[in-house]
């Protein structure tokens, strides 16, 4: 073993060091990244505002109305007198729901027969259907469970039990704060933009400026040389993990649960899989801003297919095999899984395999495509 | 005088690029401590050939050796013993004189222990201590010339391949680099060089020309310009517009190979060592042109060049002729 990676490495970091931009780029992108995802990224709809179209307008139809509006999903904006006004402030944006109260609601409870409510929802953005008519209809449910009640122990107490009943219980992330979720997912997403991008960035440029040719004609392997470029990039890659990570804890209230020798072991298979795939673009790249682009290409089907914005579950059949070949993938689960939930080596373990797998192959196809030769 | 030891020897080296041939049967011979410089215009397979001797890339026909390896099979072992500089430089413009020299000794497998001894003594070499700490990008040509000549030589290969080493740098940079060289030759230092500069040529010890990719002559300045057989005069008219004419009368004279002119100032060169004199007197005088002050000339390297590829232009021509015929 020659010292050639050390120098070579020795020599990245000096020019590193000189290149102030890229330099600053690296410290600032992640923990912008972070204050752009960890605060804009929110999956919890909350205070979606609201009409109340009130046919009845009475002490009970008004009390429901307000009901709603305790729960913090529903922001009361203002009533309505018929559909027309309804369908107008739906168009325009000024309420995203309706609840409309027929006529003799309240008279209608107190007889004892069926009062029927309608909620109006604008569909045109699908994910907030879901969180607008669950709040309206577990708060009718458990109305209706109530007065259903209260009914039968008029008739006889005996009968007045709940036949079924369920307490959802949500573990690990109890209170569903998304940067909970989203902050560690980004190590992973920071860590892909940045690797992959520096280390293709670093052969173009040898490349574009005839450094290359240099090298080639050197006694360098080829092993030394790729050892040698990526040396210092897996020491940036973990310098940014860890500022994600603290800010994460200090800033988001982040709880890291799992061992972090664990992580940042395994952390270390996916920097390599990503500055292997910087180092295959590199030799595809003839120039720095074909390699940047590339990159950014990449970068794009990683944060819509890896999970860490939509769920993997959710995506059709060949996008979820699509997403299994991305490292990011992998490192998701890995990450998410030691830090939210505490997971052990051996709960990771296919992850593991797959990352091994994808390493593997990487680094057997930029050494296939770069050679010592020119042409 | 000790028996040549050659360096290089090549057989019939050739490259194709796809239906392009780059370099066609090379054959030559280039011996231990020679300057030997490879001539031709852009284009004519000179950097091809040279990094097929690096072994940058491999031969699509014939074979070579470089200091006693293979260049197809042992191209790792050749580029030990080699040093490289291109035109570009190939300097890391961000990094300072004393770290790009110390990186490539680093590269080039000088010891750690004796890393820093070797990069100030290049440095004092090279007249480069007092540019030490100075960022490469900011240094002007001859000065980015001598920082790469000293990387190249870090190592203190018995090889060195300089191509187009000259080109773009100035006259005083350019006779200090020359210095250098014939120190390294004394030394024991193989150089092989590429350029287009005639002048540079004549102080090779021994020239190949190449020609679209074909090897025309090589030899020593005096050997390649003696088979030439031309002779040149130098000679005045009297005024600019006469010198016009001379040179289109001389031009189309059989013998003639080839005529410069500057004003009133004509030189011309003739094929086949008839007295050039003659030659000019009879095409001039019975247009009533008097050719003053003619004196013969040393024939150059760049006539001998000139001619070499005008004969080759001929050849070619009389060729498709023929086939056009048939």
């Amino acid at each position: 073993m020659t010292g050639r990676p050390l120098i070579i490495a020795w020599k990245e970091l000096v020019q590193l060091r000189r290149d102030r931009l890229t330099l600053a780029m690296m410290v600032a992108l992640p923990l912008l990244q972070l204050l752009l995802f960890g605060y804009a990224i929110n999956n919890d709809v909350r205070h979606m505002p609201t009409l109340v179209y009130d046919q009845d307008d009475s002490r009970a139809s008004r009390e429901l109305a307000s009901t709603l509006a305790a729960t913090g999903t529903y922001d009361l904006v203002g009533d309505v007198r018929n559909y027309d006004e309804i369908d107008r402030a739906l168009r325009g944006g000024r309420a995203r729901v309706a609840l409309v109260i027929p006529p003799r609601y309240a008279s209608d409870l107190a007889r004892g027969q069926t009062a029927r409510l309608q909620l109006i929802v604008d569909g045109s953005d699908p994910q907030t259907v879901a969180a607008a008519t669950n709040g309206a209809s577990s708060l009718v449910l458990a109305r209706a469970n109530a007065i259903t009640l209260a009914r039968l122990r008029a008739v006889g107490p005996a009968l007045a039990t709940e036949p079924l009943t369920i307490e959802p219980n949500t573990w690990y992330n109890p209170e569903l704060k998304t940067a909970v979720y989203i902050v560690p997912g980004l190590v992973g997403v920071i860590l892909t933009m940045t690797m992959v991008m520096l280390t293709s960035m670093a052969l173009a440029r040898e490349r574009e400026r005839g450094t290359l040719e240099q090298l080639i004609v050197s006694p360098v392997r080829p092993v030394e040389l790729i050892v040698g470029k990526i040396l210092p990039y897996v020491v940036i890659g973990y310098v940014q993990m860890t500022l994600i990570l603290a800010a994460g804890v200090f800033v988001f209230d982040v709880s890291l649960v799992g061992s972090l020798p664990l992580l940042y072991a395994l952390a270390f298979l996916f920097i390599a899989a990503n500055l292997a795939l910087g180092l295959f673009f590199s030799t595809l790249a003839k120039t720095q801003q074909q390699a940047m682009q590339m990159s950014m290409f990449f970068l794009l089907p990683n944060i819509l297919l890896s999970g860490f914005m939509f769920p993997f579950e959710a995506m059709p059949r060949a996008a979820q095999f699509l997403a299994q070949l991305l490292p990011l993938t992998h490192f998701l689960r890995i990450v998410r899984g030691i830090t939210l939930k505490g997971a052990h080596a051996d709960d990771v373990a296919s992850e593991v395999v797959w990352l091994c797998a994808i390493l593997v192959a990487l680094v057997a196809l930029s050494s296939l495509r770069f050679r010592k030769k020119i042409a | 005088m000790t028996a040549p030891e050659p360096v290089i020897v090549t057989d019939r080296l050739s490259r194709r690029f796809g239906p392009l041939v780059a370099v066609r049967d090379v054959s030559l011979t280039v011996n231990r401590g020679e300057i030997f410089g490879v001539l031709g215009p852009n284009g004519a397979g000179k950097s091809t050939t040279i990094r097929m001797l690096c072994g940058i890339l491999d031969p699509t026909g014939g074979s070579g050796r470089v200091v006693g390896y293979d260049i197809a099979r042992d191209a790792e072992r050749i580029k030990e013993r080699i040093g490289y500089m291109t035109q570009r430089f190939s300097l890391y413009e961000d990094l300072t004189v004393a770290e790009n020299l110390r990186f490539y000794a680093g590269i080039y497998g000088v010891p750690r222990a004796a890393r820093r001894a070797r990069v100030s003594e290049t440095m004092q070499r090279a007249g480069l201590e007092g540019r030490r700490d100075q960022i490469a990008g900011t240094l002007s040509g001859g000065w980015k010339q001598r920082v790469a000549l000293a990387s190249a030589t870090i190592h203190r290969p018995p090889l060195l391949f300089l191509d187009e080493p000259t080109a773009g740098v100035d006259p005083v940079s350019r006779r200090d680099f020359w210095d250098e060289i014939y120190r390294l030759s004394a030394e024991g230092t193989t150089v092989l060089m590429t350029t287009h500069y005639m002048d540079e040529a004549a102080r090779c010890h021994r020239l190949a020309f190449i020609f679209r990719g074909v090897l025309l002559d090589t030899g020593t300045p005096e050997e390649v310009v003696a088979r030439r057989r031309l002779r040149a005069v130098e000679l005045e008219v009297a005024d600019a517009s006469q010198g016009i004419e001379a040179a289109a009368l001389l031009r189309a004279a059989p013998e003639v190979e080839e005529v410069e002119h500057y004003g009133n100032l004509l030189r011309a060169a003739v094929r086949g060592g008839a007295d050039p004199a003659d030659i000019v007197r009879r095409v001039l005088e019975p247009r009533g042109l008097t050719a003053s002050d003619v004196r013969e000339v040393r024939i150059t390297v760049e006539d001998a060049f000139v001619s070499m590829v005008r004969d080759q232009e001929r050849d070619e021509a009389a060729q498709a002729k023929r086939g056009h015929a048939a």
